[in-house]
C-alpha cells in the first residue's frame, strides 16, 4: 500500500497495516526551507520548497499545503498582522460593532493569497500527488466568523443569534466556494479548521456550527472526496456533537484524551486523528520525547481508522529531527517496539521515582499502580477502581499510588519495581497482578494479608 | 437580611436590564452598595468563574454575565465612591509583545473586576517598558502577562525582568494556552494560571 492508500484506509475509518501520518506542516515550513513565516506564507515557490522538503524528511502519508486560518479573512477585508514564526494575526474586524454583510467586498477566489493555496496544491499534486494525500484547509464558519465580527461574537450570540447565523451562514458559503477550488486544485481533503468552536457550549455548537460545518461536508462528500474537522484547544464538551457533524475524521489537540477521541469517533463511525504534543514535546522536548509521544498515541489508538498527526499548525521552531524520529516511529514497527523498551530504561535512569526506599519501613501497606494513565486508558481506569473498592474494603491502613508512564516518574518506578506489563498492580514492591483486574475478594485478600504482615512485623 | 438570589440569576443569566432593576430596588430599599456588590453580584460572579473552571458553562456565558454585572456595578459606582469603598487592589493586564489574542486577558480582567480588583487594561502587543510605567502609574500590585502563541509566549521573561530591574514592588502572574507552570517557575514569575477563574483567585493568594 502507498502511503496515501494507507491514509484512505484511515479516513474510511478500515484497518491499517500502520498509523497513517499527517504532521501538519504549515509556518514551519518556512523553517525548513530558511525563510519567516511572512515571506514563507506569500510565496508559492517558498511553499512547494517546504512541502518538497517535509515529504522527503517526514515520509508522510498526508500534508496540508497550507495552513494559515487568516487566508479567506483577509481576502474578506481584515487586517492582518505579519510575525516572523507564527502566521499572521487578524487586527481589524469588519464587522465589528454590528456591520451589514452587504458592506462586505464579494468573496473572491482571486483576492488576497487565495490564489497561492490553488497554485501550491496542484503543483504539490504534480510533484507527489501519487502518493501523498493532500489536504485543503479551510477556516471553520464559526471561527472566520470572529475574524469578521471580532469578540463582539460571543455577546451576540445572545443578543443577535438570528445576525450571527447569518454571518455564520455567509461563512459556511465561502467555505464551500474553497472547498470546491481546492477539490479542483487536486486535494484529496478538505479539512475544516474552526478552533474558536472549542470556546462555546454543546448547545451552541448544535446551533452555530453543525448545520454551517455539515454544508461544506456535504458538497465535499457530493464529490467523492474526505473531509476532516479539525478543532485545537479543550474540547472535549463539545466532542460528541462534532462526531455528529457529516464528516469523516475528528482531529483535535492534546487537550482531549485520545481514547476519549477515539470511542466517541465510534459511536458514529468516524476516523481521527491527531494527539501528539505540540509544545511540550515536539517543540521543547528530544527525539526520545517525540517517539515516545508518538508510540503513546499509536498504541491508545488501535490499528483502525487512526491519524498520527500533531495537535495543530506546527510551531515554526519545531526541530525537524524531532518529526523525523516520529516519522522513524510510524515506518518502523520493530524500531518501534525497540524504542518502547530502550527509551523507557533509559528515561528512567535519569529520572527519580515516587516509590519508598524500603517498604518494609513504611507502617502502612503502599499499593502502586503502573498506569498508561488512567485518565485516558480504560483497563488502567477499570484496574485503578478496583484498587480503591478494594482498600476501602480492607481494614488497616493502606496507600495508594497512580504511576503514570506518560510522566518521567512513572517510567522511572516502572522500572525500579521491574513491571513489563500495564497496568500493573505492585503491593509492597511486589508485582501482584499484571493486566488482568483481579476480583474484589482476591484484591481484598492479598491486602489484609499484607497488612497483617505489616502488623506481625511491628 | 436582604435577598440577593433574584439579582444573582439574573446576573449569571446576563440579564442587564433586570439587574440594574433589582439593584435599584435594593438601593432604593436601603439596602448599602458595597453589601449589594459583596453579597450580590461579586458573589454570581465568582460561581460563573468556577463554573467556566469546570467547563460548565463557556465564553459566551461568562461575557453575558461580566456585562450585566458591569450594568449593576455602574449603578453602584456612586455610592461606593460617597462610601469611601476601595477596590482590592489593582491589577495591569494585557498581552505581551508580538500577541494580539486578547480573549484570554479579557477573560481574566472580568475574573478580577469580579474578584474586587480594579484593573489597568494595557491592551495586546504590549511592550515590556509599558506594563512598567502603567504599574509605577497605577501603583499595581499585580501585573497578568497573557500568551496565546509558542512564539511569544518567551517575551514574558522579558516582563518579568523588566519589572524586577525597575524595582516595580509588583506580583507577575501568567497564563495562555502554551503557558505551563514550569515556565513559570523558569522565567521566575510569580504566579501560573490555567484558567481565568483561577488567576481571579491567584492574584488574591499573591496579595494576601
Amino acid at each position: 500500500m502507498t502511503g496515501k492508500e494507507i491514509l484512505f484506509a484511515a479516513l474510511r475509518n478500515g484497518l491499517t497495516p500502520r498509523p497513517a501520518w499527517v504532521p501538519f506542516v504549515g509556518v514551519h515550513g518556512g523553517r525548513l526551507v530558511g525563510v519567516k513565516a511572512s515571506e514563507y506564507l506569500r510565496s508559492a515557490d517558498r511553499m512547494v520548497e517546504g512541502l518538497t522538503q517535509a515529504v522527503a524528511r517526514y515520509r508522510p502519508d498526508g500534508l496540508p499545503v497550507m495552513f494559515d486560518l487568516q487566508l479567506e479573512a483577509e481576502a474578506m477585508g481584515c487586517g492582518l498582522a505579519w510575525a516572523d514564526e507564527t502566521p499572521p494575526a487578524v487586527k481589524t474586524h469588519p464587522l465589528e460593532g454590528g456591520g451589514s454583510l452587504a458592506a462586505l467586498p464579494p468573496f473572491d477566489l482571486g483576492a488576497g493569497r487565495l490564489p497561492l493555496a490553488f497554485e501550491v496544491t496542484r503543483r504539490m499534486k504534480a510533484q507527489v500527488g501519487a502518493e501523498v494525500g493532500l489536504y485543503g484547509l479551510i477556516c471553520g464558519p464559526f471561527t472566520l466568523a470572529m475574524h469578521l465580527m471580532g469578540n463582539d461574537l460571543f455577546m451576540q450570540m445572545y443578543d443577535h443569534p438570528d445576525y450571527v447565523k447569518a454571518v455564520v451562514g455567509y461563512c459556511a458559503s465561502i467555505g464551500c466556494k474553497m472547498a470546491q477550488a481546492y477539490l479542483e486544485a487536486g486535494a484529496d481533503v478538505v479539512a475544516v479548521v474552526d478552533p474558536m468552536t472549542s470556546q462555546i457550549s454543546p448547545e451552541h455548537f448544535v446551533e452555530f456550527v453543525t448545520p454551517y460545518v455539515d454544508q461544506i461536508f456535504g458538497a465535499v462528500r457530493e464529490r467523492g472526496r474526505f473531509s476532516s474537522l479539525f478543532v485545537c484547544g479543550d474540547a472535549s464538551r463539545n466532542l460528541s456533537e462534532m462526531a455528529r457533524t457529516a464528516c469523516d475524521n475528528l482531529s483535535i489537540d492534546e487537550n482531549i484524551p485520545l481514547g476519549l477521541l477515539r470511542d466517541t469517533s465510534r459511536t458514529t463511525g468516524k476516523s481521527f486523528g491527531g494527539n501528539l504534543k505540540l509544545t511540550a514535546v515536539l517543540l521543547f522536548g528530544d527525539e526520545d520525547d517525540s517517539r515516545l509521544d508518538a508510540i503513546r498515541c499509536i498504541d491508545v489508538a488501535g490499528s483502525a481508522g487512526f491519524i498520527l498527526a500533531p495537535g495543530c499548525d506546527l510551531p515554526y521552531g519545531v526541530p525537524p529531527q524531532n518529526l523525523e524520529a516520529v516519522a522513524e516511529m510510524v515506518h518502523d514497527g520493530y524500531r518501534r517496539e525497540v524504542c518502547k523498551r530502550t527509551i523507557i530504561v533509559k528515561q528512567a535512569a535519569a529520572a527519580v521515582c515516587d516509590l519508598p526506599e524500603r517498604y518494609d519501613a513504611l507502617a502502612h501497606v503502599q499499593v502502586d499502580v503502573i498506569t498508561l494513565d488512567s485518565a485516558s486508558c480504560a483497563p488502567c481506569q477499570y484496574m485503578m477502581d478496583a484498587v480503591h473498592r478494594a482498600v476501602a474494603a480492607t481494614g488497616g491502613p493502606v496507600v495508594v499510588k497512580e504511576h503514570r508512564i506518560a510522566t518521567r516518574e512513572g517510567l522511572a518506578a516502572m522500572q525500579r519495581l521491574g513491571v513489563r506489563n500495564l497496568p500493573t498492580i505492585c503491593i509492597d514492591g511486589e508485582v501482584a497482578f499484571v493486566s488482568l483486574i483481579p476480583d474484589l475478594r482476591t484484591l481484598v485478600a492479598r491486602l489484609e494479608a499484607a497488612v497483617s504482615r505489616k502488623g506481625a512485623q511491628r | 437580611m436582604p435577598d440577593f438570589d433574584v439579582l444573582k440569576v439574573a446576573m449569571k443569566g446576563g440579564k442587564v436590564a433586570d439587574v440594574r432593576r433589582l439593584v435599584e430596588g435594593l438601593l432604593a430599599e436601603g439596602v448599602a452598595a458595597q453589601e449589594i456588590l459583596n453579597n450580590g453580584l461579586l458573589e454570581a460572579m465568582g460561581e460563573v468563574g468556577q463554573r467556566f473552571k469546570r467547563n460548565e458553562v463557556f465564553v459566551p456565558e461568562v461575557l453575558v454575565a461580566a456585562r450585566a454585572m458591569k450594568a449593576g456595578t455602574e449603578l453602584l459606582k456612586p455610592h461606593l465612591i460617597q462610601a469611601g469603598v476601595q477596590a482590592v487592589a489593582t491589577a495591569v493586564m494585557g498581552t505581551v509583545k508580538g500577541d494580539l489574542h486578547d480573549i484570554g486577558k479579557n477573560l481574566v480582567i472580568m475574573m478580577l473586576e469580579g474578584a474586587g480588583f480594579a484593573v489597568v487594561d494595557a491592551g495586546v502587543d504590549v511592550a515590556p517598558e509599558k506594563f512598567v510605567a502603567l504599574a509605577q502609574e497605577h501603583n499595581a500590585k499585580i501585573v497578568g502577562l497573557s500568551a496565546l502563541l509558542t512564539t511569544t509566549m518567551p517575551s514574558m521573561k522579558g516582563v518579568v525582568e523588566a519589572i524586577r530591574t525597575a524595582g516595580v514592588p509588583a506580583k507577575v502572574m501568567i497564563g495562555g494556552a502554551p503557558v505551563t507552570q514550569a515556565y513559570c517557575d523558569a522565567i521566575g514569575a510569580d504566579g501560573y494560571s490555567p484558567d481565568a477563574a483561577s488567576a481571579a483567585e491567584l492574584a488574591k493568594s499573591l496579595i494576601a
